[in-house]
């Protein structure tokens, strides 16, 4: 469980978007993103960020508080206190006023060829 | 807006006095008075503001996986992946090994007639190794060495001659012993039922069976094993042991519960 300095995401939205303000959750708190880039309107891409600087429990896309959000893909870069900076990307899901969609995952384990 | 209206209502009915006598036209303005200020909306407002928002179910979308092996190559490569305890090393073939099962080898004896599984049991410091799809996963016996990388090359090198040698990978009688999806379903199932979840269920755990694949099970751990710090010394040393006990021909066992998600995960 390392210290998230920071994350970005990039939300590519479907057919099917609240375009209302974008909010995630990092251990249960809900707060909006940072330096945002788009929105997430049918068929647009959202950027945004956020400087955590405290270690992850759980990190959570909030769904919007009305509709519904078709999400075709996300991508989320992370930097961590003394890991190489990685980024995991994830495929289509569908968000409402009761879902949110998880956004961690632990650095990537270190392997080597033998 | 009307409930708070009406607890306003309420309140204000309740602090005025008791009146003698009431004139035709004071209901209207009754009414009029009880209707609350803007000053006292904004505190309800703000009251019940505090209050948390309803819980949102976690959902997980599908991970895009990057691959392991940046390129296609005709020779074999395999990558080796220790487990963050130290206790096993995960190897992924660029090649199948053992197409939609596993099988579980526990001593150099099973190995017999498994070439890959003979190859690596040649090895003096292996306890374990599980094959499953295109991957080998090791436990080995000394438990105090965490440093994989000599040990990791050793197997690599048995890998990859047990391949190129081209005899069966996995004995015959082996493939041949695996039941159906069912029966191992079945089997798992009683064990959970009747062995594994009457024993943690003293700590307030409870574990699910989610999917069967072949040969390989895919579990959740709930309620108090959810985020516990020990749910993976009792998945190794209690699951996996009752499940092999009970149904010997059960391959790969994972663990898909999620630490840290949920409403009640143990950290919180």
């Amino acid at each position: 469980m390392p210290r998230v300095l920071t994350f970005k995401v990039n939300i590519e939205t479907g057919k099917q978007g609240p375009n209302e303000p974008v909010h995630f959750s990092f251990n249960g708190h809900k707060m909006p993103f940072e330096k945002v880039i788009g929105s997430n309107e049918p068929d647009a891409i959202f950027e945004g960020s956020f400087d955590v600087n405290s270690f992850a429990h759980s990190l959570t896309l909030v769904g919007p508080e009305k509709g519904k959000w078709e999400i075709e893909k996300i991508t989320v870069d992370y930097e961590c206190e003394g890991e190489k900076p990685y980024a995991v990307n994830w495929g289509a899901i569908t968000l409402d006023e009761t879902s949110e969609v998880n956004l961690w995952q632990d650095p990537p384990i270190p392997a080597f060829d033998v | 807006m009307n409930i708070i209206k009406r607890f306003f209502s309420g309140m204000k009915q309740k602090d005025e006095p008791i009146k003698d006598t009431v004139d035709i036209a004071e209901p209207v303005a009754e009414l009029t008075a009880s209707e609350p200020t803007a000053s006292e909306t904004a505190a309800a407002s703000e009251r019940f503001a505090d209050e948390p928002p309803a819980a949102r179910t976690v959902l997980h979308a599908p991970v895009i996986s990057q691959g392991v092996f940046s390129k296609e190559s005709d020779e074999i490569l395999i990558k080796a992946q220790p487990s963050p305890t130290g206790d096993q090393c995960m190897f992924t073939v660029n090649r199948m090994l053992m197409k939609g099962c596993s099988w579980y080898f526990d001593s150099f004896e099973s190995a017999v007639e498994s070439s890959l599984a003979e190859s690596i049991f040649s090895l003096d410091d292996v306890e374990t190794a599980l094959v499953c799809e295109a991957t080998v996963t090791v436990t080995r016996k000394d438990k105090t060495l965490v440093d994989w990388k000599p040990l990791a090359k050793e197997i690599g090198a048995s890998i990859r001659n047990a391949m190129q040698e081209g005899q069966s990978l996995i004995a015959d009688k082996i493939i041949s012993s695996i039941p159906s999806e069912d029966v191992i379903r079945e089997g798992i199932q009683k064990v959970i039922d009747e062995e594994v979840n009457p024993g943690v269920a003293g700590h307030g755990g409870q574990i699910t069976l989610l999917a069967v694949k072949g040969n390989s099970v895919t579990i959740q751990m709930g309620g108090g094993c959810q985020g516990c710090s020990a749910a993976d010394l009792t998945l190794k040393q209690g699951i996996h042991t009752s499940f092999r006990k009970g149904v010997p021909e059960v391959g790969a066992i994972f663990d898909e519960t999620d630490h840290t998600a949920g409403l009640n995960p143990y950290f919180s």
